[in-house]
């Protein structure tokens, strides 16, 4: 018989005498997430270290620096016409080909959406398969494919873009559309509406914030995305820079670079200001695109003759976006117009071009070789995410109101951070190919440079986004920046921030597939060569690389859903 | 004198899940007649009212309203009665990003043929008749404010003028003051109770506050978990009846002595209100 045990007031599970548990028994799922980091996170260090990533390669780049400034300057500029028509032309690609993408992504959100897709479980699955898969196609060998068709020029670059950029469009759509306030959408159905009146009248008003900043984001990183489509054909400043490049002249090519740089640093600046001066609508979701749109709800304006729409700044804000829209779109299309290729063709190219690609095959003797350039292109893709992480949290950190020491600090950081972005990392990556040579580090270095400016900006809106309640606690109990910092903000920030990398992630792998383009190592150079000789192998090279891409996407949602 | 009812419910019932939110409910509403339906929340005055619109369809009984079967209904057919019946809503509902006019002009949308967005799609004649609405009740130099602008008693008022803008038939109202102070509550109830009147309109309200029911309504049905439990004219009725009215929503001894609370403190505040007018 044992003794009963006399109550205790406070029970505690331990035995007497026992040591208390001070530890929380970790849970399985954050066990298993960590795990999956840790994984992650050996895996890229391998690859910087099997890619022989090192200093010594950019010291060798260097060197050469020199003598390639000697056959780069005096630059040879173009006229101020070409200029002008070549970065009208690049402009009009990117406009028409996210208008394109933005067109398609609406039906394929609202397909997506839990709360509009028309067939429940199936249709939703049907539309997120869409939006995955067309994220997953590389824009660049969208074009290559589309050039075998309908002919070289415009139309395949804005064909790309248009299929490649509705993976995003209509991903962050349709989390807008998810996040709605549906009372209003309600109300519309009692009063009668139909299923289209419910969506322009109740969701779009709501989603319409996001949705633009979305589409402007979008517009930023295709223009960025022009440069690789000139290297596979598509007309544009792209093109004439990697024709001056692929003939090592560097005098005539050199100048487009910089006229790219330039034109993204200029499109930036009218991205931000237009996401800052018009959206006067508090994006209602908490979307990527509902962080980018997010702003202040200007006062309330007066109505002063009752019968007429007072124009309010805030309505002459909307309308000359809507006009000036107007006009940029049919500028766009006057300017792509002198480009058309013939159609009547059309269908007898496709024809032949599929019975060129069919049925997708691979060499036996070129596996070994084919699963080598994959290897690259994932330890590249690891690699420079892993630097890009590093270099970020400190970016990140000091361009956050409330971890950076002073105004100041944060105010370097964040105009670190926007210049950052102004650059076009595959634009960074040739030059560095072109000083380091062939091998890996040009790559990592390049894609974590540019990984700097998206990362960078995610961590520090991240961290400015915390609740400040337990910060403002912590300082009140007498804790340091660093303590409050480490105790109070990050914790509240790391889902977010785990979330951020593993898109960056995602990003690096499938811009690393492109470096190969470029002339960089990897898959992507692979499937240019193959491309100009074997469509059959081109097209299972594809395929197979979609399915890269999709298998690390299926890793970092399953982590994601796992820290949430 | 009386008309034939314009709402009738046969034997009503409806499972959500496990919970069974409204049990064997049977009532007629006749033309122009001003009901509330009360009971505490949880007790399916939100689900019945929901059925007269078709927002929900019984696991069994019949629905009839404007002499047709209401579950039966699909596609056009139901959009057409929906544009018949006006319903106003606790959380008003409206489009915070668009502007008050085009937040009126939506409840126009069963008459219309298309999506609509932006006030230059909707025809000049609807304008201005969102307009004369808008001045029904008391907000049309709000017109052009974007509609999130306003306080909770305007955006409900917009709410209003949004179901006249349908022309209703009858006009159901889902707790529309819950969300409201006292002085938004007695401007909203009043323009709702005017304007039914005006225009001969059927109206269906929810309430969970027994003293407003009993100053507001010609009829007042009971229910508590699902059921009707008192149908009776809100007219004449005794301070005993009114406890006994308590005691029939309520379901437990409890909630009797919480709603008796209630009931004196409300007491109180007029007599209050009284003597200070005095």
């Amino acid at each position: 018989m044992t003794a009963i045990a006399p109550p205790r007031a406070s029970a505690p599970a331990t035995p007497p005498g026992a040591p208390r548990r001070t530890l929380a028994r970790p849970s399985g799922r954050v066990l298993t997430a960590a795990a999956l980091l840790l994984g992650l996170g050996v895996a890229a260090i391998w690859s910087i270290v099997d890619l022989e990533v090192g200093l010594n390669q950019l010291e060798r780049g260097l060197a050469n620096a020199g003598r390639f400034l000697q056959r780069t300057v005096p630059f040879e500029w173009p006229s101020l016409g070409d200029v002008l028509w070549l970065s009208a032309m690049t402009l009009a690609i990117v406009v028409l080909g996210t208008l394109l993408a933005t067109v398609i992504s609406i039906p394929v959100a609202y397909l997506s959406a839990a709360n509009t897709s028309p067939g429940g479980l199936v249709t939703r699955l049907l539309g997120r398969l869409i939006g995955i898969v067309s994220r997953a196609t590389p824009d660049a060998f969208l074009a290559l494919a589309f050039a075998m068709i309908i002919a070289q020029g415009a139309l395949p670059g804005i064909l790309a873009l248009g299929l490649h950029s509705v993976g995003m469009i209509s991903k962050l759509t349709a989390d807008a559309i998810e996040q709605i306030d549906e009372g209003p959408r309600l109300a519309l159905r009692a009063a009668g509406a139909t299923k289209a009146q419910e969506f322009w009248g109740g969701i779009w008003p709501q989603i319409l914030p996001s949705v633009i900043a979305t589409v402007l984001h979008r517009a930023d990183i295709n223009l960025r995305a022009t440069v690789v489509l000139g290297f596979v054909g598509v007309a544009g400043l792209g093109l004439e820079l990697s024709l001056g490049l692929k003939s090592l002249n560097y005098r005539e090519g050199i100048p487009y670079a910089i006229i790219m740089f330039a034109l993204c640093i200029v499109f930036e600046i009218i991205a931000t200001s237009v996401r800052s001066t018009l959206l006067g609508v508090r994006p209602s979701g908490r979307s990527l695109g509902g962080l980018l749109a997010r702003r202040t709800v200007p006062a309330a304006p007066v109505a002063v003759d009752p019968l007429k729409q007072p124009w309010t700044p805030e309505r002459r804000r909307l309308a000359g976006f809507s006009r000036s829209s107007i006009v940029v779109i049919i500028g766009a299309l006057a300017v792509i117009s002198t480009s058309l290729p013939n159609f009547s063709l059309f269908w007898q190219n496709t024809g032949i071009a599929l019975n060129r690609m069919l049925p997708p095959q691979i060499d036996e003797a070129k596996w070994g070789s084919v699963a080598e350039d994959f290897l690259i292109t994932i330890q590249v893709g690891l690699a420079a995410t892993l630097v890009g992480v590093i270099l970020s949290a400190v970016f990140g950190a000091f361009a956050a109101r409330n971890v950076a020491p002073n105004p100041t600090v944060r105010g370097v950081f964040r105009f670190l951070l926007v210049v950052n972005r102004g650059i076009p990392e595959l634009l960074l990556a040739f030059f560095l190919i072109i000083l380091t040579g062939l091998g890996a580090t040009a790559g990592v270095v390049a894609l974590a440079i540019g990984g700097i400016g998206l990362l960078g900006k995610l961590v520090a809106d991240s961290l400015e986004e915390v609740d400040p309640g337990p910060e403002r606690a912590l300082r009140a109990t007498g804790a340091t920046r660093a303590q409050i910092f480490f105790a109070a903000t990050l914790p509240q920030a790391a889902p977010a921030i785990v979330g951020h990398v593993l898109y960056l992630l995602d990003t690096n792998v499938r811009a690393s597939s492109l470096l190969g383009v470029i002339g960089g190592a990897g898959i992507g150079f692979t499937i240019l060569q193959a491309s100009r000789i074997n469509h059959q192998e081109m097209l299972a090279l594809l395929i197979i690389m979609v399915f890269v891409v999709l298998a690390i996407e299926a890793l970092s949602s399953l982590i994601r859903s796992l820290v949430k | 004198m009386s008309t034939s009812p314009v709402i009738r419910l046969n034997d009503v019932s409806k499972r959500f899940g496990a919970t069974q939110a409204l049990e064997e409910v049977s009532l007629e509403i006749e033309a122009g007649s001003v009901v509330v339906l009360l009971g505490l929340s949880g007790s399916g005055k939100s689900t019945l009212l929901r059925h007269l619109d078709g927002l929900e369809v019984p696991t069994s009984g019949s629905v009839e309203v404007l002499g047709q079967s209401v579950p039966e209904l699909r596609g056009r057919a139901l959009r057409a009665l929906r544009g018949r019946v006006g319903f106003i809503f606790q959380q008003f509902e409206l489009v915070g990003s668009i502007t008050v006019l085009e937040n009126v002009l939506t409840g126009a949308l069963a008459r219309l043929r298309g999506p609509r967005l932006g006030l230059p799609t909707y025809p000049k004649a609807l304008r201005e008749q969102a307009f004369a609405h808008l001045e029904e009740v008391g907000l049309a130099a709000q017109a052009f404010q974007r509609a999130d602008t306003l306080s909770g008693g305007q955006q409900q008022r917009v709410a209003i003028a949004r179901a006249l803008m349908q022309d209703p038939e009858i006009l159901l109202a889902d707790e529309p003051v819950a969300s409201l102070d006292p002085e938004s509550s007695d401007q909203v109830m009043n323009l709702i109770r005017e304007i039914g009147l005006r225009r001969g309109l059927t109206v269906v309200c929810s309430l969970h506050q027994v003293d407003l029911a009993l100053a507001w309504a010609d009829r007042i049905v009971g229910l508590r978990h699902g059921r009707v439990v008192l149908d009776t004219p809100a007219e004449g009725l005794s301070k005993e009846q009114v406890m006994e009215i308590y005691g029939r929503v309520a379901t437990s001894t409890a909630e009797i002595a919480a709603l008796q609370d209630e009931l004196l403190e409300t007491v109180a505040a007029i007599a209050a209100e009284e003597n200070a007018a005095r």
